[in-house]
């Protein structure tokens, strides 16, 4: 067996393992333990008495990943997004999102389901959560959208929608993470990802509206509020707006100089959101359970960054990344062709799998094959395929598949913010979710197809750093 | 997909086991989300002191490198306890009764297998950085101020031991649901169906919007 | 046939090019029957690079003694400030001589690892932003980015260094978090932070970092003796690639300074003197110390830098 053979058939059997049900991080680390044994006594031909050398120098090489992959600076943001999600809860900053914009947009036909995605965008701003944003909202928005005589599927689908919002506009965990496998600048893809997150949200708006003025009954304006009213409304909700300046003067400052290092900008976004919290009244009560919720999480995503680590380690002595760009490349397809057709294989991928996991178990091998379709790492817009840089083709790639991933939070059969939204609201079946998120999946293509046609979207802010 | 699964308690040896192993757990999860406070802190300690008294914090990526190990696996048997790694459960979902455990008990053993064999590889990693000859017992360490780095690196062999403890547990308590063919089975996570599931997080939340 | 996996990282750079060199030499010399494959990051991270060679999983590795100190405390010799080093061919002799000493390949057999050559590295000096300091008052309160060592000769002379990634020298430079970034010249222009200076120190030379290749003991005594014969008979002419390839480096580092309308700054002798006595003395007084606390040779060590690096003058 030569090394490409077995890097096939250890993926194929951790596929097996996930689909049946072994929890994802520790099938990804057998799976690479497991090849590092086989590659290792590969080396030495299989001879019998080399097979406990190999089984040696795997588990130790396996047993550096975690440590190694985890004790990273990089790394750090993730924690510090999901703590300032949890923290904004005890804030009270969601419900005071949401009564600012619907104060000022409500009045519009549909006014307060455009209300509900431009609060999701906002929140989507302290959260890096998708299904968290979305189980909020469910409890904050639906109801109010119902009483005011909205459809009651179309209600729940516009919370579904909106929610996936929150991956795309930083701080996102997902877009971190996809810098990290890639190893891509963190701040220029969480810069990369604030237009076409705000796109997605005037897209959702627009649909909103359109569906609204065609349909008179599904989602009638709802007016009568003084602008004094509007006024009142608008300091709760400013921290958020703190935040949103701080973690982005530290990425990138319009004005001047950056602020600080990404790193630096998360963490002191989520200590404005802690004060507020203490403000609000947050006791240590609150703050041990916020922080035990945030340590589930992490710990959680960690573990699963580990245990593809180890795989992936095991992919890189197996030359497995190699040989598929190699492949792809060699396709007689225009590149734009194949580009299309992996994100597909995102599409139905995503059906079953969760974002994280999916990205993590695939990035390795199709993204090395996606740049290389580009002309390289290194190649220039002139000479590329795509007509952009190398690590512009990296935050280009990043932002369409994290588009997939949320994309597949919405599809049936497993959409986890449908499931969520449904779990919250007891009146709503899965199916009544299911369906009222329906026009979304047309606003989610055509940004998505225009994220493809016009990557100018996605890269306008970033090119503006170094 | 993920999500917390309810986990049975009663007088028997098997969930008292459980509840006193899950003490530990906690105790763990909550020194990671103290630590993830800590970067907090830190964050707030180097902006400040660089902007205020043209003073950073020396060493500042340093020491978030030695927090990280603590946030990263501290808590991952605390997750296991309720079935919070993420997998796919809908084939295993299908599966009543023996079959449920089975399955259940030998994707245990696997897990169980591979977190065996990773205690001996992060506890040699532990080992070449580890040195009761050198000053600070120190043969690794950080690339500014110079930290030795072996704490952080014997975190993993720790916090993975635990685990095994867990999973040893949940192994025993799946082994004995099959060979008795129990329905509700103490001290380990159930599936819940989707429903459930979903409730259970918006339960999560409840109250906190 | 024999195969060996080289552990670097990054992408193929001037840095890597005695790793290119060595490989191509030796499959040529073996006809291929002996092959190296340069692995840029997929085996090991830089800093788990010795680690990777003591387990067995690599064969040949590249790393930099200041990543980790306590790893290898006695090649640290060769990072000290300045220790007057002043071009290449001169790092190439101190280090050779290092590596050769007993003590240091008693340290490096503990990680299983042998000695194969050096990637001379030139001084790391700094570029800034604003007006040229070029006085030992100006570095007062300076934050540069700049560890280990290196960190400390600016700390003793009232520089404040700054942890910062490489990654992140370019942003950190852009948003204040320092004022001054220590690279060697490629790291400059490879870390971008040349575009963001208009001063660079021509003659500062504070120090560097020191970057061995190291193989398996096991592996290297697996090898047949043609196969060893011509991994050992390679070195002298890896090394000289390097040295030529990174010539040419130097030689258009001038005219990307002007490009880039970088000013060249030198530092008057007096002022190279002073900063000398305030951060070389000490920080070598406290390395030999510290040294001689755990037992190691560090005073002759250091003599030997000093003499070789006479002896390689007077050859000159
Ligand atoms: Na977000
Ligand atoms: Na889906």
């Amino acid at each position: 067996m030569d090394s490409i053979t077995i890097g096939l058939w250890v993926t194929a059997g951790m596929l097996v393992l996930v689909v049946l049900g072994m929890r994802v991080a520790f099938a990804a680390g057998l799976a690479g333990l497991v090849g590092l044994v086989l590659v290792f006594w590969a080396k030495r031909d299989f001879g019998g008495e080399h097979l406990g050398w190999a089984l040696t120098v795997a588990i130790k090489t396996a047993g550096q990943v975690p440590h190694s992959k985890v004790a990273s600076q990089a790394l750090s943001l993730i924690p510090t997004f999901i703590l300032i999600g949890y923290l904004a809860y005890y804030a009270g900053l969601t419900r005071a999102l949401f009564e600012a914009a619907k104060r000022w947009i409500a009045w519009m036909p549909g006014g307060l389901a455009v209300s509900t995605v431009f609060a999701t965008a906002g929140f989507a701003a302290v959260s890096g959560a998708s299904v968290a944003t979305a189980a909020v909202f469910a409890r904050i928005a639906i109801p109010e959208m119902i009483a005011c005589g909205y459809n009651k599927r179309f209600a729940a689908g516009v919370v579904a929608a909106g929610g996936t919002l929150a991956s795309l506009i930083p701080p996102s965990a997902i877009l971190v993470i996809y810098a990290i496998i890639v190893e891509q600048d963190v701040g220029k893809l969480l810069l990369a990802g604030f237009i076409p997150g705000a796109f997605s949200a005037v897209i959702y708006a627009i649909l909103i509206v359109g569906i609204a003025v065609v349909f008179k009954s599904v989602g009638p304006p709802v007016r009568g509020f003084t602008w004094r009213e509007r006024f009142v409304s608008l300091p709760p909700a400013l921290p958020i707006f703190f935040v949103v300046v701080i973690i982005i003067f530290f990425v990138y400052n319009p004005f001047g100089d950056a602020w600080g290092t990404p790193t630096e900008g998360g963490a002191l976004g989520a200590f404005v959101v802690f004060l507020m919290a203490l403000y609000r009244g947050m006791r240590w009560g609150e703050l041990k359970s916020a922080l035990l919720e945030t340590a589930k999480l992490t710990v959680m995503i960690f573990t699963i960054i580990w245990g593809v680590l180890i795989y992936v380690r095991f992919l890189g002595f197996a030359d497995l990344p190699g040989a598929f760009s190699d492949w792809i490349t060699s396709l007689h397809m225009p590149p734009l062709l194949i580009l299309i057709c992996i994100l597909l294989a995102y599409a139905v991928l995503g059906m079953f799998m969760d974002a994280i996991g999916m990205l993590l178990l695939t990035l390795p091998v199709v993204y090395p094959a996606v740049m290389a379709l580009n002309g390289g790492e290194f190649v220039s817009a002139a000479d590329s395929a795509f007509g952009m840089s190398g690590t512009m083709c990296a935050i280009w790639f990043g932002i369409l598949v994290v588009k997939m991933a949320e994309f597949c939070l919405i599809t049936p059969p497993i959409g986890l913010n449908c499931f969520v939204v449904a779990g919250v609201q007891p009146d709503l079946s899965v199916q009544d979710v299911f369906r009222g998120v329906m026009p979304f999946f047309f606003a989610d293509a055509v940004t998505i197809a225009l994220l493809v046609s016009f990557p100018g979207i996605v890269l306008y802010l970033p090119s503006l750093v170094g | 997909m993920a999500g917390h699964s309810p986990v049975l308690e009663d007088g028997s040896l098997l969930s008292r086991l459980d509840r006193k192993l899950l003490r530990l757990e906690r105790v763990f999860g909550l020194l990671s989300g103290l630590a993830v406070f800590s970067l907090m802190v830190l964050a707030v300690i180097s902006v400040g002191g660089r902007n205020l008294f043209n003073a950073p914090l020396p060493g500042y990526v340093d020491w978030i490198e030695q927090a990280m190990p603590l946030i990263a696996f501290m808590g991952i048997s605390f997750v296991q306890r309720d079935g919070g790694h993420i997998r796919m459960d809908i084939l295993i979902g299908q599966l009543r009764g023996r079959a449920l455990w089975a399955a259940e008990l030998i994707s245990v053993l696997m897990m169980l297998a591979l977190m065996l064999a990773l205690v001996w590889g992060s506890w040699a990693h532990f080992q070449r950085s580890f040195d009761f000859a050198a000053p600070w017992w120190s043969r690794d360490s950080s690339i500014d101020i110079g930290l030795p780095i072996w704490p952080a690196k014997l975190l993993a062999p720790v916090a993975f031991s635990v685990l095994c403890l867990r999973l040893c547990l949940q192994a025993f308590g799946y082994g004995r649901a099959m060979v008795l063919g129990l329905r509700n089975p103490v001290a380990v996570p159930l599936i819940q169906n989707t429903a459930d599931q979903a409730a259970a997080e918006a339960e999560q939340l409840d109250g906190r919007g | 046939a024999t195969e060996w996996n080289a552990s670097v990282w990054g992408k193929r750079r001037a840095f890597t090019e005695n790793v290119e060199k060595i490989a191509e030499l030796v499959s040529e010399k073996t006809d291929g029957a002996f092959t190296i494959n340069v692995s840029y990051g997929g085996l090991s991270k830089p800093k788990e690079n010795l680690d990777a060679i003591s387990i067995g999983a690599i064969e040949m590795a590249q790393f930099c003694a200041g990543y980790h100190p306590d790893k290898n405390r006695l090649i640290t010799v060769l990072e000290l400030p300045f220790l007057g080093v002043s071009n290449l061919e001169e790092e190439v002799a101190v280090s050779n001589a290092v590596y050769a000493h007993p003590a240091v390949q008693k340290e490096m057999a503990q990680w299983n690892a042998r000695l194969l050559m050096t990637s001379p590295m030139p001084q790391y000096n700094i570029v800034g932003t604003g007006e040229p300091r070029d006085e030992l008052a100006e570095f007062d309160g300076m934050r540069v980015r700049a560890t280990g060592g290196l960190g400390e000769a600016f700390r003793a002379v009232g520089g404040v260094p700054t942890s910062v990634p490489a990654t992140e020298a370019y942003n950190a430079m852009e948003s204040g978090v320092v004022d001054t970034v220590a690279f060697a010249q490629h790291a400059h222009l490879s870390f971008g932070t040349i575009n963001r200076a208009d001063w660079w120190t021509a003659n500062l030379n504070p120090g560097t970092v020191n970057c061995p290749i190291v193989v398996n003991t096991d592996a290297y005594d697996a090898l047949s003796d043609d196969e060893r014969a011509a991994l050992d008979g390679s070195v002298d002419e890896a090394i000289a690639h390097y040295l030529a390839n990174y010539g040419e480096l130097l030689k258009r580092w001038d005219t990307v300074l002007e490009e880039k309308g970088v000013q060249k700054v030198m530092i008057s002798d007096e002022v190279l003197a002073q900063f000398r006595d305030k951060a070389a003395v000490p920080a070598r007084d406290k390395w030999i110390a510290e040294m001689a606390a755990q037992g190691l040779p560090g005073q002759e060590l250091y003599d030997l830098v000093v003499s070789t690096l006479e002896k390689t003058r007077a050859g000159n």
